[in-house]
C-alpha cells in the first residue's frame, strides 16, 4: 500500500508525512476519519460493526432525515422526475422544484433573490468568487470554514483576514483600505468547529458604515437560531440588514444542497457569471424535495428547535458537572478543548467504545490548533440519550 | 539596507526569535517555517502582530509567499508604502 511514496518525483510524495500520521491514527484503534457506518437505524442511532452506536457528532440539528413527510417527498420525486437531472442549472437542470424552492427560500428569508446550488460548499464558492471581482477587496474573519477560504482563492479580488468574532479588528483593516473598488465582508453565524456565534448585528453597523456588504453564512446556524429557525442574523435583529445569506442543506435540511439569499434582487446575475454556479449538475430531485419538505416543517414547526435547545442545556450542564466544560457557550455544537491530539484520539476511542461517536477534530482543520471533541445534537436526541453521552465522558479518565 | 530598512530588519526579527522554537542566529535567508520551526498557525499570529505594529493588513495571496526573513520584511515595506 502507498508503494509510491518513496519516488522523491511521485505525485504523491508531498503526502509522505500525511499518510504517517493516519498511520499513526490508525494504529490506535479504528479511525475516526471517513468511518464506516453499516446502517444507519434512525437520525440518531448506526449499527457500526456489531455494536449499535449513539451518534453525537451528525449536525442533524433537526433530525429530519427518518421525518416521515420528508421522505415520502423524497420518494415521491424519484417517482415523478428520476434519480438525476444530468445538467446544470443553465442547461437542462432547473426543474420546477428547483425554482419553487428559491421562491420558497425568499418569502422564508423576506430576500429579493435566492439561488439554490448543489452543495453548501458550492453556494459559498459560488457566491462569494462571484460578487468580489478584481479590485475589488473581501474581508474574511480568521476563523472561515475552508469553503469561504476556497472561494476567496477562486475570486480575483484582493482577501484580507481579520481576528475572528472582532468588529474592531475588521473596521480598523476597512479603515485602510484604499477608496475605490467594492468591499464584501464574510462572517459565520455560528461557527463549526468551536460552536461560537459571531456578533452579527456589530458586524452590520461597522461593514455599513464602511460602505461593505456583509455575507454571513449561517450554514450551522438555520434551524436552530432565530425565529421559525432563520438564524443568527434574525435572531440579532438584523436579517433585513444583512446583505447576502447562505446555507446548506445538508444540515437542518436533511438533505445536501446550498443557497444565497439576498436582499438585492441583483444576485440573480451571478447565475450568468458564477463558474461553480455554471459548470455543476444541479440537485437531484430527491434532494431538492427533501430541501422543501424540511423547510416547511423548520419554517411551522417550534417544537423542533425547542426540542434541540432543551437537550443543548441538558447536556451543558452535564459537561460542566463532569469537568469538562465545553469552550462555547451553551449551542447545538459544542466542543471540548483536550491537551493534544494524542489524548483526543484516546479519548474519542474510549467514547466510541462507551457506544457514543463524536466528532474527532485536530489541527490543521481547527483554531488556534485546538484538538477537541467535538459535539453536535440534534431535536431528535431524547432525554436518555444525553444522559448516556454524559455518563461516557464521565467515564473518561480525564472527567472530573 | 537603509537605517529605516535595518530598523526595520531587527525589530522583525526580535519578533520572529520570539516566536520561534528554536535558538539560532537569523539571517535574511532565514527560512521562516523550517529554520525556525514556526508552523502556519503561529505564522498566522505573528502576521496578526505584525499588521497591528506596522498599521497593515497581508492580502492572503502575499502572506502565502512568505519564505525567509528578507521576503516578510520585503512585503512590509512594500505595504507600508502603498
Amino acid at each position: 500500500m502507498f508503494d509510491t511514496l518513496g519516488d522523491k518525483n511521485s505525485v504523491f510524495a508531498k503526502f509522505q508525512k500525511l499518510a504517517e500520521r493516519a498511520k499513526a491514527v490508525e494504529a490506535t484503534g479504528r479511525s475516526p476519519f471517513g468511518m464506516r457506518f453499516d446502517d444507519m437505524l434512525s437520525q440518531t442511532r448506526a449499527r457500526v460493526g456489531n455494536a449499535e452506536i449513539l451518534l453525537a457528532g451528525t449536525n442533524n440539528y433537526m433530525g429530519l432525515t427518518f421525518n416521515p413527510d420528508v421522505m415520502a417527498a423524497a420518494k415521491a420525486a424519484i417517482d415523478a422526475h428520476g434519480t438525476a437531472t444530468t445538467g446544470s442549472r443553465l442547461a437542462n437542470g432547473t426543474y420546477s422544484d428547483h425554482l419553487d424552492l428559491e421562491d420558497e427560500l425568499k418569502d422564508y428569508f423576506n430576500a429579493a433573490s435566492a439561488i439554490v446550488c448543489t452543495t453548501g460548499y458550492q453556494a459559498n464558492l459560488a457566491a462569494i468568487s462571484a460578487l468580489a471581482g478584481r479590485g475589488d477587496h473581501l474581508l474574511i474573519d480568521a476563523d472561515s470554514h475552508a469553503c469561504i477560504y476556497d472561494a476567496c482563492r477562486l475570486s480575483d479580488a484582493t482577501t484580507i483576514r481579520f481576528r475572528h468574532n472582532s468588529p474592531a479588528d475588521l473596521e480598523k483593516r476597512l479603515s485602510r483600505l484604499p477608496v475605490d473598488g467594492a468591499r464584501l465582508v464574510v462572517i459565520e453565524g455560528l461557527y463549526s468547529m468551536l460552536g461560537d456565534v459571531a456578533p452579527v448585528a456589530e458586524f452590520v453597523e461597522v461593514a455599513h458604515a464602511h460602505g461593505a456588504m456583509l455575507f454571513v453564512d449561517e450554514a450551522h446556524s438555520v434551524g436552530g437560531y432565530g425565529e421559525k429557525g432563520r438564524g443568527v442574523s434574525q435572531a440579532q435583529g438584523v436579517l433585513d440588514k444583512v446583505d447576502f445569506i447562505s446555507g446548506t442543506f445538508s444540515k437542518s435540511f436533511a438533505s445536501i444542497g446550498g443557497f444565497c439569499v439576498s436582499r438585492h434582487e441583483a444576485l440573480e446575475l451571478i447565475r450568468l457569471v458564477s463558474r461553480p454556479y455554471l459548470f455543476t449538475a444541479s440537485g437531484s430531485p430527491a434532494n431538492v424535495a427533501t430541501a422543501r419538505a424540511a423547510l416547511a416543517l423548520i419554517a411551522s414547526d417550534s417544537t423542533l428547535a425547542k426540542s434541540l435547545w432543551d437537550r443543548v442545556h441538558q447536556l451543558y450542564t452535564g459537561l460542566v458537572d463532569a469537568g469538562l466544560t465545553p469552550v462555547s457557550p451553551p449551542g447545538p455544537i459544542m466542543a471540548i478543548s483536550r491537551p493534544d491530539e494524542h489524548q483526543a484520539l484516546a479519548e474519542w476511542n474510549m467514547l466510541m467504545n462507551a457506544g457514543v461517536y463524536v466528532n474527532l477534530a485536530i489541527p490543521p482543520a481547527t483554531p488556534q490548533a485546538q484538538s477537541l471533541l467535538r459535539l453536535s445534537l440534534s431535536a431528535a436526541h431524547t432525554e436518555d440519550d444525553i444522559n448516556q453521552i454524559i455518563a461516557a465522558f464521565r467515564s473518561l479518565p480525564q472527567a472530573g | 539596507m537603509t537605517t529605516d530598512s535595518t530598523e526595520m530588519y531587527n525589530q522583525i526579527s526580535g519578533i520572529l526569535q520570539a516566536h520561534s522554537k528554536v535558538d539560532i542566529q537569523i539571517t535574511p535567508q532565514t527560512l521562516i517555517a523550517t529554520d525556525l520551526a514556526i508552523d502556519s498557525v503561529e505564522m498566522f499570529d505573528l502576521v496578526m502582530e505584525i499588521e497591528e505594529q506596522y498599521d497593515i493588513s497581508f492580502p492572503l495571496e502575499e502572506a502565502s509567499d512568505i519564505d525567509t526573513v528578507q521576503s516578510l520584511v520585503d512585503i512590509i515595506e512594500r505595504l507600508i508604502n502603498v
